[in-house]
């Protein structure tokens, strides 16, 4: 099967034409998007070329430093969007979610690369770090989503923690319920996804897979990997920050850290 | 001389800044023994559940000691300081569950599988003493009223067997009955069991059945009444 051709740089700037379609229905309905539209669609070609000749580096080099720089770089992006929806200022969360995306997402994305793929080595450039970066843009949204749900069930179910604990219950045992149910508020869209991939949309890395030329059947094969591992990657990820997260809700002597009642 | 059951000394207690909670608490002291009643009457706001809630744990002082027993109780594992030291809040909160698990809840704990876990007589009995004998203990906890509600989480802290109860302010949501058998409740714990209850009532409740110590607690400093 032959792959599409090239896309030249006239006609990508075609594609402006969707932008502008949309900047022009903003003025003319007064909807006040013109500013975030220009800026969002400069961003996006900035972003991305700069991704492109990024990558194009770090692939040419093949050096392990290069890709683990960008590894920790696209997860301190991450974990900065998600501290700006978080809005929790009792507890620090920044970096203990780093270090568990770090740990979480270097496990899922070694196993795919190195056992699945079989890339050699496993963190070859081409194969990890595309891979891991469908990882974290996926698990940051699950992550958000758990770490919201945690601290405002610890906050709305206040009096019902403290009654635990107050009956002789660990900060672990009184939290319990609370993590659980983060957890699965983080899974239930990565779940959502699986039973709606191939039926309800054809996922990004298939069509884009597709569009290259790729045999279907086998951009498929990838396709179900990467779901995969993008569940597995979201389970462990909100796993190990909902735990870890919630005991440092608690401060020394199981006690809420949170301040005022 | 021996320790007392109870020993505060200098405790004090600084707002969080923004937090909404006015005044603060400064060189608080008391002590209690085993048997003893106290009564902590002041105004709103003045720190009296600020003060149970810094006893039980559940908030960090800014400075003072606090024995249990003779030993400082920020060394103590808090779920066994918690379960030796009972809070019994203003608001009765139950869990979505049957009134049998709630009434059970303590026993799933770690920290209590030391503890006897009351048999189906003891309980029964003691639904009776608090008035709600002929409930059906497969029905869900939160059907019940507010009274019914703080007369099952008084249940409840006592299967732990406490040496201290802290009670806050625990009839003030309740119906006059409700109200008569908590008050009783917490006297008899006191007489027969030996227990200290620190009991903070913001109305005025005369014990009938023992003589409180009554202290005040007015604008974050404590003192006591003398007869």
């Amino acid at each position: 099967m032959n792959g599409l051709t090239e896309i030249s740089l006239w006609q990508l700037a075609f594609g402006l034409v969707f932008v502008l379609a949309a900047g022009a229905a903003s003025l003319a309905r007064g909807l006040g998007l013109g500013r975030d539209l220009f800026f969002g669609t400069v961003r996006t070609f900035i972003q991305l070329f700069l991704l492109g000749y990024v990558l194009v580096f770090i692939f040419r080099s093949g050096q392990l430093a290069y890709v683990a720089a960008f590894y920790c770089m696209m997860i301190f992006f991450a974990v900065r969007i998600i501290r700006g929806r978080v809005k929790e200022k009792d507890v620090h969360f920044a970096l203990p979610v780093f270090f568990t995306m770090f740990l979480s997402y270097i496990v899922v994305s070694a196993t795919v690369t190195g056992v699945i793929v079989g890339a050699t080595p496993w963190w070859r450039p081409e194969a990890f770090l595309p891979l891991a970066g469908m990882v974290v843009g996926n698990s940051m949204n699950a992550l958000a989503i758990t770490l919201e749900r945690l601290f405002s069930d610890l906050r709305s179910r206040r009096d019902e923690v403290e009654m635990m604990l107050c009956l002789g219950a660990t900060d672990r045992e009184a939290s319990k319920e609370i993590v659980s149910s983060a957890v699965r508020a983080g899974m239930i869209p990565s779940i959502n996804s699986m039973m709606g991939v191939g039926v309800v949309f054809i996922p990004g890395m298939a069509s884009g897979q597709i569009l290259a030329g790729a045999d279907p059947v086998m951009a498929v094969r990838y396709q179900i990997v990467v779901m995969l591992m993008l569940v597995g990657s979201t389970a462990l990820g909100s796993f190990l920050t909902a735990h870890f997260i919630a005991r440092r809700c608690f401060g020394k002597g199981m006690r809420l850290a949170f301040k005022g009642r | 001389m021996a320790d007392s059951l109870l020993r505060v000394s200098g405790l004090s207690w600084t707002p969080p800044d923004g937090a909404g909670v006015h005044g603060g608490l400064r060189d608080v002291g008391f002590s209690a023994d085993g048997g003893e009643f106290l009564l902590i009457a002041g105004p709103s706001g003045g720190g009296k559940t600020t003060l149970l809630r810094l006893l039980a744990g559940l908030e960090e002082r800014s400075g003072g000691e606090i024995f249990l027993d003779g030993k400082e109780t920020s060394a103590l594992y808090p779920p066994v300081l918690r379960r030796t030291m009972a809070l019994l809040p203003q608001t009765p909160t139950v869990t979505d569950d049957t009134i049998l698990n709630n009434l059970l809840l303590p026993f799933s704990f770690k920290a209590n599988a030391d503890l006897r876990r009351p048999d189906d007589e003891t309980l029964r009995a003691l639904l009776a003493e608090f008035l709600l004998d002929g409930m059906d203990l497969q029905a869900n906890a939160r059907i019940l009223s507010t009274g019914q509600r703080q007369r099952l989480c008084l249940i409840r802290s006592l299967v732990l067997e406490p040496r201290i109860l802290l009670m806050d302010e625990p009839v003030s949501a309740l119906d006059p009955e409700s109200r008569s058998a908590v008050e009783e409740a917490a006297q008899r714990l006191c007489l027969s069991r030996g227990a200290c209850v620190i009991f903070v009532s913001h109305a005025g409740f005369a014990p009938t059945l023992v003589s409180p110590r009554r202290l005040v607690l007015k604008d974050g400093t404590l003192r006591e009444e003398t007869a």
